[in-house]
């Protein structure tokens, strides 16, 4: 049940899978008669993702610019699958961390403005600009181990580069363009299944 | 408009409530059911969808359910949503409080390990000197336990062990095949000469891999035509009857219409779950001239991860020879009472071989993380544990008047800090499976001794503690209110001790035993 969340070191609590019951028990246990026909067919749509392209909107340009650089490096292109920058990955977390608690948005923002700070002291550019030596140069001291990701670094850099270090491959393997490649390479994409829909929501007007 | 009086209410449908329900109908007493919440349809309420489909791509909506590390983007609607019914603490305590209201509550959706308490627990407070007891023994509840192991199918390896008692296991065997991998041949050898018992988990196979009040125990309780079932029907209070000082039933509030009502019954079953159910009794101002109602709420910590690489099943050669299989220990700590650590209690420890490390475990990115992570695949064994929070008095709930749910009902404000003891356990746990992971020549990739915050095990328990006197508990051994004997509580919330164990199995045997009695005693006039 936790396939949509990175893997945890220490495995969250287990869930069982219930089977759906048949339909004829379910009918005995009152089910709520919305099977097939019960009114016109349903009629193909398409999603936004395929029809439109996303308007970054939370970043500042530089602050854009620094992680579509950054997500290159951390998830490029390899083994025959796209890369975060292919896949949209940065435009997306554009969209999730505008949409987060402010103290998300407060790493997201100085990590980003720290790493553009970082570049041009050491080498006279903004983080987009360096090349990949440099880069390394610049995010070597905000790279640490961490035993529990459910206890991550303290110090803000640090946790700045784990949570994007999660967020960008996730945002990559979570994209549709990465599933169509995967579909296209006759490879099983990981993630999703069976969701669970509002249950009976209470209609607040 | 007729007026109709049932036999007993029971408020709650999970594994507590629903054993009630059975066991009561089953002697002919007529039961109703209130739920606060609906019932899943598992054939419409469920879509197949990929993570791209989904709204915040698996991410779940940010700050969406920020207690339920379990939730996720695809499972989100099965919990409670923290906003309609909220609860308080201090931001420097937190602690995660784990909902479910669908009909069958959480039983729809627990991990299945099936463990009886030994008497390590029930009798803690000898073995420790406080003196603290249940008023029951584990010879008590042994026939209840191997009634609840048949209806639930329990698989386990039976052992003979003291703190680890034996059950009613299914075929009396294990359907999955044998840790027979070279790896957890290794670590048993250095676990068994470290005086470390090793066994195998012990689990509810239910049926069609679910083991739930919805499918085992309901569907007994309605096929005697003696149980009624409302769902979305929220309690607000229970009510007396002023002349007796009786509860004679209780007052909810439809989840939909928001329309007030009121059921009569002659007895009042609690299987909320420990905190629902106290939190109503607080509400209803009831049970509670001990001063202990809400008092003692513990639970299980949950986490230390430790892990390490087997070099020979590096590069592609995590063999199934090598690697593979889980093991399960049961606690081996404080067993004697002249042991010295500085902890008291126990905790069990889960090994699982053939694990891969993960990318948080390097200071890599790109393609060189790619290839570290390629290097150890299928070459790791991880260990963790669950432990036991000792009860204290101090750990509590008490109502928060200034914060309401949706229906106007006040919340509960949640008062828990872990001490020393804890600390302490896990320190020690890590510490140990270092040792053995070392002393097996594997390397170490990861370890650290932090665990979840309180209530993240969703084993919360203790806050209607059960003895055998009335100033310093909550219920008596039956699970009846010391002050109301037409009120009883057979959830979590009468544990005097929860022990390193799963307490699913405990609360439906101690369920089980207080319906029973409970329908004897009215048959008898008595209640």
């Amino acid at each position: 049940m936790q396939a949509l969340a990175a893997a945890p070191a220490v495995p969250l609590i287990a869930q069982q899978a219930a089977t759906p019951p048949a339909p004829a028990a379910q009918a005995e246990r009152g089910g709520r008669g919305r099977g097939p026909g019960a009114g016109p067919e349903m009629l193909e749509v398409t999603s936004s993702d395929s029809a439109a392209v996303p308007v970054a909107q939370f970043f500042t340009a530089p602050q854009f610019a620094a992680l579509r650089r950054l997500s290159g490096l951390i998830q490029p292109a390899m083994n025959g699958s796209p890369g975060a920058l292919e896949c949209g990955a940065p435009e997306f977390l554009d969209f999730l961390i505008g949409v987060s608690p402010a103290d998300r948005q407060q790493l997201y923002r100085n990590g980003l403005d720290a790493l553009n700070t970082h570049a041009k002291k050491q080498f006279g550019k903004s983080f987009a600009d360096v090349d990949d030596a440099q880069a390394h140069t610049v995010l070597k001291p905000m790279l640490v181990a961490v035993p529990w990701p459910k206890d991550p670094p303290r110090e803000p850099l640090q946790a700045f580069l784990f949570a994007v270090r999660e967020d960008i491959p996730m945002a990559t393997r979570n994209s549709p363009e990465f599933a169509a490649s995967a579909a296209n390479a006759g490879r099983r994409v990981r993630g999703g299944g069976l969701v669970w829909k509002p249950i009976d929501p209470v209609y607040r007007g | 408009m007729a007026i109709k009086e049932y036999d007993v209410l029971i408020v709650g449908s999970g594994h507590s409530g629903g054993m009630a329900a059975r066991m009561l109908t089953q002697k002919g007493i007529s039961c109703l059911m209130l739920n606060a919440g609906p019932e899943a349809d598992y054939a419409n309420d469920r879509t197949a969808e990929a993570s791209y489909q989904l709204p915040y791509r698996g991410f779940n909506k940010p700050g969406r359910l920020a207690h339920v590390f379990q939730a996720n983007e695809a499972n989100a609607e099965q919990w409670v949503d923290e906003k309609e019914v909220p609860y308080t603490h201090d931001p420097a305590k937190p602690y995660n409080w784990v909902r479910v209201r669908l009909l069958g509550g959480r039983s729809l959706f627990w991990a299945r390990q099936s463990f009886r308490l030994s008497d390590f627990e029930f009798k803690a407070g000898d073995l420790e000197g406080t003196g603290v007891n249940w008023p029951i023994s584990l010879a008590d509840l042994d026939p209840y336990y191997s009634q609840v192991e048949a209806i639930f199918r329990v698989r386990g390896r039976k052992e003979g062990w003291p703190q680890f008692p034996d059950g009613n296991f299914v075929d009396g065997g294990m359907p999955r095949p044998t840790n027979e991998s070279q790896s957890i041949k290794t670590f048993t050898a250095l676990a068994n000469q470290r005086n470390i018992p090793v066994s195998v988990m012990r689990f509810s196979e239910g049926v069609n891999g679910l083991a739930s009040s919805i499918n085992l125990l309901l569907p007994d309780a309605l096929a005697t035509g003696k149980l009624d079932i409302v769902s979305n029907a929220i309690v607000r209070e229970i009510s007396t009857d002023k002349k007796s000082g009786l509860v004679n039933g209780a007052h909810f509030v439809d989840r939909h219409s928001g329309r007030e009502m009121h059921v009569k019954a002659k007895v009042v079953v609690l299987a909320a779950g420990t905190l629902e159910s106290t939190r109503l009794l607080l509400n209803s101002g009831l049970a509670n001239s001990s001063g202990v109602l809400g008092h003692y709420l513990h639970d299980q910590i949950y986490g230390v991860s430790v892990v390490a690489s087997v070099p020979e099943a590096r590069d592609g050669k995590a063999t199934r020879e090598l690697m593979g299989g889980n093991l399960f220990m049961p606690r081996f700590r404080n067993l004697k009472k002249d042991e010295k650590h500085d902890f008291i209690k126990g905790y069990c420890m889960l090994v699982e071989s053939g694990a891969s490390a993960q990318p948080f475990h390097f200071p890599l990115y790109g393609q060189e993380l790619q290839q570290a992570l390629d290097h150890y695949a299928g070459s790791c064994v991880q260990g963790s544990i669950f432990g036991e929070r000792p009860a204290r008095f101090e750990n509590h709930v008490t109502i928060d008047k200034d914060v309401k749910d949706a229906w106007g009902i006040p919340a509960l404000h949640v008062d828990v800090k872990d001490g020393d003891n804890e600390h302490n356990m896990a320190r020690d746990a890590a510490n140990t499976l270092e040792e053995i992971f070392t002393a097996a020549k594997w390397d170490m990739v990861a370890k650290t001794d932090k665990f979840f915050p309180p209530g993240y095990s969703i084993h919360e328990v203790g806050t209607a503690r059960m003895g055998d006197d009335p100033k310093k508990s909550v219920l008596n051994k039956w699970n009846q209110s010391h002050d109301i004997k037409n009120l009883l509580v057979v959830d979590g919330s009468c544990f005097v001790t929860c022990g390193w164990q799963n307490p699913t199995m405990t609360i439906l045997a101690v369920s089980m035993r207080a319906s029973e009695h409970l329908a004897d005693e009215m048959k008898k006039g008595n209640v």
